[in-house]
């Protein structure tokens, strides 16, 4: 089976997708990526990611949501599909299983 | 709201000019969001600054591609042609197939890369020939004063690329549109070297020269360095010579002239004459025009040099025509008169303006009288056919070779079609190995290049170097040779491989028909090419052996002659009785020198021109001329030189007599008329080259008439000490005179040269021609003799000879070659037709030299096809009939 891989940059994306839930589109999802990792990402590398997850498949697209700031432009809304919500979870299932196979107090001694 | 209160104009036209458009309008939408929130926080100028910043990083490939394919189309990608992996097959398929059979490849690499180098080198000419006299800045400004001759009922006017000391300042000073003049005369001055003296050619000119034309001083102010009459401006090579060093500025030179060794300062050193220039100087010398002559209207008449002038860059040079053609008809009206009434000239002078860079071809007006390097537009079309020719040849050659062995990857192509290649891919896929072919080629034709170019700069005369092809033209012509080359010589393999229908070639049973015509048309041409080249060369060569050999009416051989100008009576009297005390010199007779020519009435009225030589009675015998009737010159006779004249049969003929001794001829040009008596009749000969007809002559003793050159006979193979008594004879008599000999049977040779250049061309052409034409079939021949392997097995079993066998193989080929002479031909005949008009004294065309042509060529074709031939006739058929 082919197994899509996600990169560390994509998957903080995607997650900041699932978080706003339908409200993500490139200028929330960067103010989120600031807010809350503290990383300054210019605008073409957020949308970048955003499209490539698409053409991944792990998120989908409506345009929406005109407003007249934006020049009466619609908002292309991400949501995260299937795949993309099964990718997240598994890759959070990875870390878990690999947390728990660390032994005790190894990780509380080499961060001494 | 501030005007400047939204985002950068430039920066969305960037963003709408290199977004893909399903991106845009979010992606600006975004932008434009983010700008007015941030022009609230930090301003209007840091908002732009950011938005711009943002704006640039959509400038990637990745935001420029278009949408992704909607879920309709194929879900299988169409490869594209140029796929990477397919490419990197191609490649290894190519060089294994190139590996795999090395004879094939060697002669399309060998014979393309001479085809190429051929192309190359005349491209290299031609360019060279065509960018002469294009250095000078004042270009397309400038041009030279040149003049017709139109005779009313004389179809062709008589050309003058010459002009005199008039034209120039005379139509300067009345035609606003002619900025400047420069006159530039040839001269032969003698010139102190050390203790030496030397001849040296010298150029006297105006002024205005270095502001004319392009000629860099590396010393010396250009404006004012030939202003000075007792200046002069001498190359860097003369300076060299002359002094030891470049920096002869303020240095003297002493050069003879009115008589006697005057100093001449040197105002300035030129660099040396570009390659392609037809003014190449040594020396140049300030002009003079004494008073007198200037004041003198029948110098009108007076043609010994080259105007140029400088035209206004808006003027229009028909117009500029017309005003010098008014100038000249009102400031010369009177001596036309005079001249007409005193000459009897009828023709008309209308003056033109050649442009300086038509010059160097033309052959109307060639350059002369000190320009130097005189060429035909001939020799750029003969040489640029005969590199086509080769050319031609090589690709012939590709597309025969891999058409004939295209039988052998006919399973390559069927696999490839089975698993999916288009066609397209295929022709890209044979192409390409063309191109690879024609790379490797190329390479190797400029390493031919470099290895020739010395021996072509001496056939013809030129000083190309290599680096002539670091130029962006010649660049662009040959990668475009290049590319016309790959896809001439690819093209049609490609086309016609890609068209193998895949069930035929993977079931073997697979044969050309038709394809047979287009090979043997092929080879039929390559032959016609070839036995045409032949035939010139051979014409070529016995007409130079020809002009070389034919006795031209006298005895050249043991002279020696030697030029002294102004050789007065008494010191030639004195040169002869000093040189006869030597044993080794048989007789001395004293000459003009260079040609003379005149114009005198016989009959009355009748008017001729002749060449006109000043001997004494010694020139006749020396030469071994015979008199036919009459007699010659003679000591008997006191009043020979005031009252007699001789002719040669050319002039009785035009002068119509029917007993010429005793006739007159009225010199009525001379201030005062002179009347001459014919007293002898001379046998023609060839006084001037054997590409010219033989004139009327007349011979006189006129003791005002000054002699040039003294021939020497010397008694044979007594060259050395002969030479040394003539030098120090000479020396001792005229020691400031500069001293030179030649012996004249090598004079009479160089006459020739151009037919020598012509005949080496040919010859090289043809040779060329030859060899790859000859390769070609030894190619086809290996693949035919490959194919056949089979049945000539076969047919040794069964008892076939070698002898038949080898018959079989070359037939068809050498019924080819025969079947070629029939085009070549008549084209050759046409052709050394048209080129022997040239000669008043010519060969026959006879049926020989095609004899010979034809069989030379059925030769060397069968040499070529019977090495392969003898080889698979000779093969054990054993083997053959067992590998399966």
């Amino acid at each position: 089976m082919r197994r899509t891989y996600l990169g560390e940059f994509e998957e903080i994306v995607l997650l900041m997708v699932a978080i706003l839930d339908g409200d993500g589109y490139g200028v929330t999802v960067s103010q989120a990526l600031e807010e809350h990792t503290g990383r300054i990402v210019t605008f073409g590398t957020v949308h970048n990611t955003l499209i490539r997850l698409e053409e991944k498949g792990f998120v989908s697209s409506d345009l929406g949501g005109a407003t007249a700031e934006r020049g009466g432009r619609r908002k292309r809304l991400f949501r995260v599909t299937a795949l993309g919500s099964r990718a997240l979870q598994e890759i959070q299932q990875l870390r878990q299983e690999l947390w728990q196979m660390l032994p005790p107090g190894t990780l509380r001694l080499s961060s001494l | 709201m501030p005007p400047k209160s939204r985002p950068p104009r430039w920066a969305d036209w960037l963003l709408e000019r290199f977004l893909s458009p399903y991106l845009l309008e979010d992606v600006q939408g975004d932008l434009h969001e983010v700008f007015y929130k941030r022009m609230a926080q930090v301003g209007v100028t840091r908002a732009r600054h950011e938005y711009s910043w943002a704006v640039l990083h959509y400038l990637s490939p990745f935001f420029f591609k278009p949408a992704p394919s909607e879920p309709n189309s194929s879900v299988y990608p169409s490869p594209s042609l140029l796929n990477l992996s397919m490419l990197r097959n191609y490649l290894t398929i190519a060089l294994r197939t190139l590996a795999h059979n090395k004879a094939y490849s060697i002669i399309n690499v060998v014979g393309l890369s001479i085809g190429l180098a051929a192309a190359m080198l005349i491209i290299l000419y031609t360019k060279d020939e065509v960018s002469y006299d294009r250095f000078h800045a004042n270009n397309p400004n400038l041009y030279r004063i040149t003049s017709r001759d139109i005779t009313p009922g004389d179809q062709k006017p008589g050309y003058n690329t010459n002009t005199g000391i008039f034209q120039g300042p005379k139509f300067t000073a009345g035609t606003p549109e002619i900025l400047s003049f420069v006159r530039f005369q040839s001269n032969q001055h003698d010139i102190k070297q050390g203790n030496e003296v030397k001849s040296q050619e010298t150029f006297s000119t105006d002024p205005e020269f270095f502001q004319l034309f392009s000629f860099p001083l590396l010393s010396g102010d250009p404006k004012t360095a030939l202003t000075h009459p007792k200046s002069v401006v001498v190359s860097e090579d003369m300076a060299e010579k002359q002094f030891g060093t470049r920096e002869a500025l303020g240095k003297i030179m002493f050069i003879k002239t009115n008589e006697q060794f005057e100093p001449y300062t040197v105002s300035g050193v030129a660099k040396k004459c570009p390659q392609n220039s037809s003014i190449k100087f040594d020396i140049l010398l300030p002009i003079t025009i004494s008073k007198e002559d200037f004041a003198q209207s029948d110098n009108w008449f007076s043609f010994f040099l080259n105007t140029f002038v400088l035209l206004r860059p808006d003027a229009d040079s028909k117009a500029v025509e017309a005003t010098i053609n008014r100038i000249y008809q009102t400031d010369a009206k009177n001596t036309i008169v005079e001249m007409a009434k005193k000459f009897g000239i009828k023709s008309k002078t209308i003056y033109s303006l050649q442009p300086l860079t038509e010059m160097h071809l033309s052959t109307d007006l060639p350059v002369n009288n000190g320009l130097v390097d005189e060429s035909s537009p001939a020799f750029s079309y003969i040489l640029s056919g005969i590199a086509l020719f080769v050319l031609l040849i090589a690709c012939i050659n590709f597309v025969n070779l891999t058409i004939a062995r295209s039988l052998k990857r006919a399973k390559e192509i069927g696999v490839r079609k089975v698993v999916g290649g288009g066609r397209s891919q295929l022709v890209v896929q044979f192409l390409g190995e063309s191109f690879l072919l024609c790379f490797v080629a190329f390479g190797l034709a400029i390493l031919l290049l470099l290895l020739v170019l010395p021996t072509f700069n001496q056939l013809a005369n030129k000083a190309l170097s290599f680096m002539y092809l670091l130029d962006i033209k010649l660049m662009a012509g040959y990668v475009g040779l290049f590319l016309m080359t790959g896809l001439l010589a690819g093209f049609y393999p490609a086309v016609i491989l890609s068209g193998f229908s895949p069930v035929q070639s993977l079931y073997s049973r697979f044969r050309f028909t038709g394809r047979n015509y287009l090979q043997r048309g092929l080879i039929v041409l390559q032959f016609s090419l070839a036995s045409f080249l032949i035939v010139a060369t051979l014409t070529i060569n016995s007409q130079f052996n020809y002009l070389t050999t034919k006795s031209l009416g006298y005895d050249d051989s043991n002279l020696v002659s030697v030029n002294k100008s102004s050789l007065k009576r008494n010191e030639a009297r004195l040169l002869k009785s000093e040189l006869m005390k030597f044993p080794s010199i048989v007789d001395v007779a004293p000459k003009n020198q260079g040609f003379w020519g005149t114009v005198a009435k016989v009959n009355g009225e009748k008017q001729l021109s002749f060449a006109y030589e000043t001997v004494d009675e010694t020139y006749l015998p020396l030469f071994k001329i015979p008199v036919l009737t009459g007699r010659n010159f003679s000591p008997d006779f006191p009043s020979d030189s005031t009252q007699s004249v001789l002719v040669n049969e050319s002039f009785v003929k035009e002068a119509g007599w029917k007993n010429p001794i005793g006739q007159e001829v009225n010199f009525f040009a001379y201030e005062t008329p002179e009347r001459y008596k014919v007293i002898g009749v001379v046998k023609d000969y060839h006084f001037v080259a054997l590409n010219q007809k033989i004139r009327p002559q007349l011979f006189t003793m006129k003791p005002k008439n000054d002699f040039g050159k003294v021939f020497v006979k010397i008694k044979p193979h007594t060259e050395t000490e002969s030479l040394r008594a003539i030098e120090q004879t000479f020396k001792k008599l005229f020691p400031i005179s500069p001293y030179s000999y030649s012996f004249l049977d090598q004079d009479n040779l160089k006459k020739y040269e151009s037919e020598a250049k012509w005949k080496q061309i040919m010859l090289f052409g043809a040779i060329l021609t030859i060899f790859i034409s000859c390769i070609g079939l030894l190619g086809l021949a290996t693949l035919s003799a490959e194919r056949r392997t089979k049945e000539i097995g076969i047919r040794k079993v069964l008892g076939a000879s070698v002898s038949s066998i080898v018959q079989l193989l070359s037939s068809d080929f050498l019924r080819l070659v025969g079947f070629s002479f029939v085009f070549a031909f008549p084209a050759a005949y046409y052709a050394i037709d048209k080129w022997l008009e040239n000669y008043p004294y010519r060969i026959e065309i006879s049926a020989w030299m095609f004899a010979l042509a034809a069989l030379l060529a059925i030769l060397i074709a069968f040499f070529t096809v019977s090495f392969q031939s003898i080889r698979a006739a000779l093969s054990n058929p054993v083997k053959s009939l067992r590998a399966e």
